[in-house]
């Protein structure tokens, strides 16, 4: 099989460059929504121990809280995963990336997207509190083209491939934007939102914002950075493959485990349970997959800049999801439903698994893409800044959320509650403090990888397929 | 592209992923939504006025439910803040404002337990200055502060320490909405002998 034309005019000249900028300039959005975004979720950590800190309207807690949130999702976590899919399509496919303008576009659109509904929750124009499509309708349909003609570049750039065969990565990448895009759509039409319709829908958009569009996109990364970093190939394609299918099929039907013992309908919810178990055989294909593939392989990780973010973007992802399988069991969701024992997963799922993995990709990829090296003691104090931060945070807060479930069923005075998870809130804070300073640290990286004059002499640009 | 069979094809491969994820989407989201939309509203459940409709929207605007939720579970510990939630207690309830997190009270009932407006806006200005170890942000500025009170104003009397000294804290009209919203938050009584939900 010849490649096509397309990937024959492109793969001479400046292709490389050019990929290189691109990358970069995806990496470099991403990590300013980054700074922006965790600054205010630390703002907001240290409004839990100091209520009356900085009250204003622009700086409080109910607008900030989802600022947080969609801007982590969408401006930084989707930015960043989207250049590095990118770049994993074109050199899993020996080709460079296809149709640049419109990659151009998406990144554009992703940030007015991100900077509208920023301005707009701070300015308190929601689409009523509904986690993670707090932004009103127009700018998700700009989120949405954006996301789509990302979706089209990678359509045109795996078309263009050389050989034969879909790398498994590739998979995953293009899985991620058609269920997004679906997800995005059903998620905007309003006649089947009313009342407790929208609760159920809200359900199933939240829960596969995360599974569908993060975790297909994060793996599909994961099934290339780390064979090329090993230099050997994956332990087992077809498990790859398994993961691929049973994702697909228990994700979605597992988001009413959000609003277990609510008024709806109890075979609603008890299939969500089960479904959630069920998710116990992607995590664990995906995961086994991965530290197989690392067996006999550890020196390399330790030498590795990049691959310790990769290895503990795996340790969470089996230990985060499996904790969500056993977290939506009825005996348990009857304490820690509604406590701040949600919040630590959520942070253990989307920060230690999916913010992890694309420090791990940024840290493989992008000197591969510039040939500039980052500093590799600032590498390491990003590492366990973030790493002792994360762990941290989701440790006090399940153990915020245990007090308080319990406090609950003891049939305290509610405030007792509050006055229960409040030492736990401070380490919350603490913990976030460390968090952030590492994200200073690596937007300095980010600079040193990308902006920054070169230093050493540069090294080849590694071209080609996958190991 | 010819030569290329299953799924090594980028449309193939694109189409059945697609077809699956839409059969789900239609299983688990549209269907259900259909359904639950036309729940009809518990006897007793009426729609909000115009001043409480404009309530719930600087509820959702200043992100309550965040903190608060609206749902009442069929659980002991829950039994405090009322009866369990029934589905047609939100047939008038879009957005829905269940929340997933109970970081204050739950306040399907609050009307029921804190009926009087002075207390709903001492509280919103200050919320420490009723309940000491509450962590809820203060909303100063849905409040002005004047020299002297004109009339018709709505004068709320914050507790000494917490006012600002010599000057009178007066409710704006968003104040007025969240209050009226806040205190249409009741939970209608269920029928006689009608079954637990």
């Amino acid at each position: 099989m010849s490649p096509s034309p397309a990937a024959q005019a492109s793969v001479t000249g400046d292709g490389d460059a050019y990929d290189a900028r691109l990358l970069s300039a995806f990496t470099i959005c991403a990590t300013i929504w980054l700074l922006i975004t965790t600054a205010a979720g630390l703002l907001i950590s240290f409004k839990y121990s100091y209520p009356d800190l900085m009250t204003n309207p622009l700086l409080s807690f109910g607008r900030l809280r989802a600022i947080h949130t969609n801007g982590t999702f969408y401006g930084w976590a989707s930015i960043a995963l989207v250049g590095l899919a990118l770049w994993v399509a074109a050199r899993s496919s020996g080709v460079n990336i296809q149709a640049r303008k419109t990659a151009w576009w998406s990144l554009i659109l992703f940030n007015v997207s991100t900077i509208a509904g920023t301005v707009l929750l701070d300015d308190g124009v929601s689409n009523g509190s509904q986690e993670y499509r707090e932004w009103i309708w127009p700018v998700r349909v700009l989120f949405l083209i954006a996301a789509l003609l990302s979706a089209q570049v990678v359509n045109r750039t795996v078309s263009a491939r050389r050989g034969h065969d879909i790398y498994i990565s590739n998979w995953y990448i293009i899985g991620g934007f058609i269920f997004t895009a679906i997800l995005i759509v059903s998620s905007l039409i309003p006649v089947y939102q009313t009342g407790l319709g929208q609760v159920a829908v809200q359900g199933f958009y939240m829960h596969n914002a995360v599974g569908m569009w993060f975790t297909f996109l994060a793996l599909g990364i994961t099934y290339y950075v780390l064979p090329k970093s090993l230099n050997r190939p994956i332990y087992s394609y077809a498990l790859g493959v398994l993961g691929f299918w049973t994702n697909l099929i228990f994700y979605p039907t597992i988001g009413a485990h959000h609003y277990e013992f609510s008024p709806l309908p109890w075979w609603f919810q008890s299939l969500a349970i089960v479904f959630s178990v069920g998710m116990l055989v992607p995590v664990w294909a995906g995961s086994g997959n991965f530290f197989l593939t690392m067996r006999g392989r550890w020196s390399i990780v330790r030498r590795s800049y990049a691959l310790p973010f990769v290895v503990v973007a795996i340790a969470y992802y089996f230990l985060g999801s499996t904790e969500g399988t056993f977290e939506a069991l009825r005996s348990l969701q009857a304490i820690w439903h509604l406590t701040n024992f949600t919040v630590g997963h959520s942070h253990a799922t989307m920060y230690g698994f999916i913010t992890f993995l694309a420090w791990g990709g940024i840290y493989a990829l992008v000197p591969r893409a510039t040939g500039k090296e980052p500093n590799r003691i600032a590498v390491g104090i990003h590492f366990w800044f973030a790493l002792i931060g994360v762990t941290g945070y989701v440790l006090v807060l399940s153990a915020a959320g245990t007090a308080q479930g319990l406090t609950w069923a003891a049939g305290d005075p509610f405030i007792a509650s509050v006055e229960a998870a409040q030492p736990y809130w401070l380490g919350r804070a603490v913990s976030g403090t460390l968090m952030f300073l590492a994200h200073i640290v690596f937007a300095y990286n980010v600079w040193r990888m990308t902006l920054a004059p070169a230093r050493a002499p540069q090294r080849e640009v590694a071209v080609g397929v996958p190991a | 592209m010819t030569n290329r069979p299953g799924m090594n094809d980028v449309r193939t491969l694109s189409v059945s992923a697609a077809a699956v994820y839409l059969v789900l989407t239609f299983a688990m989201c549209v269907f259900p939504g259909f359904a639950l939309s036309a729940t009809k509203p518990g006897p007793g459940v009426q729609p909000l006025d115009a001043a409480e409709a404009r309530g719930r929207d600087v509820y959702v605007a200043e992100g309550c439910s965040y903190c608060h939720t609206q749902q009442v579970r069929p659980l002991q510990q829950d039994h405090v803040w009322g009866r369990p939630s029934t589905r047609g207690d939100y047939a008038y309830n879009t957005p829905e404002l269940l929340g997933t997190e109970r970081t204050g009270p739950d306040l399907s009932n609050v009307a029921a337990r804190q009926p009087s407006d002075v207390w709903q806006y001492i509280h919103l200005y200050q919320p420490r200055s009723v309940v000491s170890a509450s962590i809820m942000p203060a909303y100063p500025w849905l409040f002005t502060v004047k020299d002297h009170a004109a009339p018709g104003d709505t004068v709320v009397n914050v507790p000494p320490g917490f006012a600002p000294a010599g000057k009178v804290v007066v409710a704006t009209a968003k104040a007025h909405d969240l209050v009226a919203y806040l205190l249409s938050l009741k939970q209608a009584p269920l029928p006689q002998g009608s079954p637990a939900p």
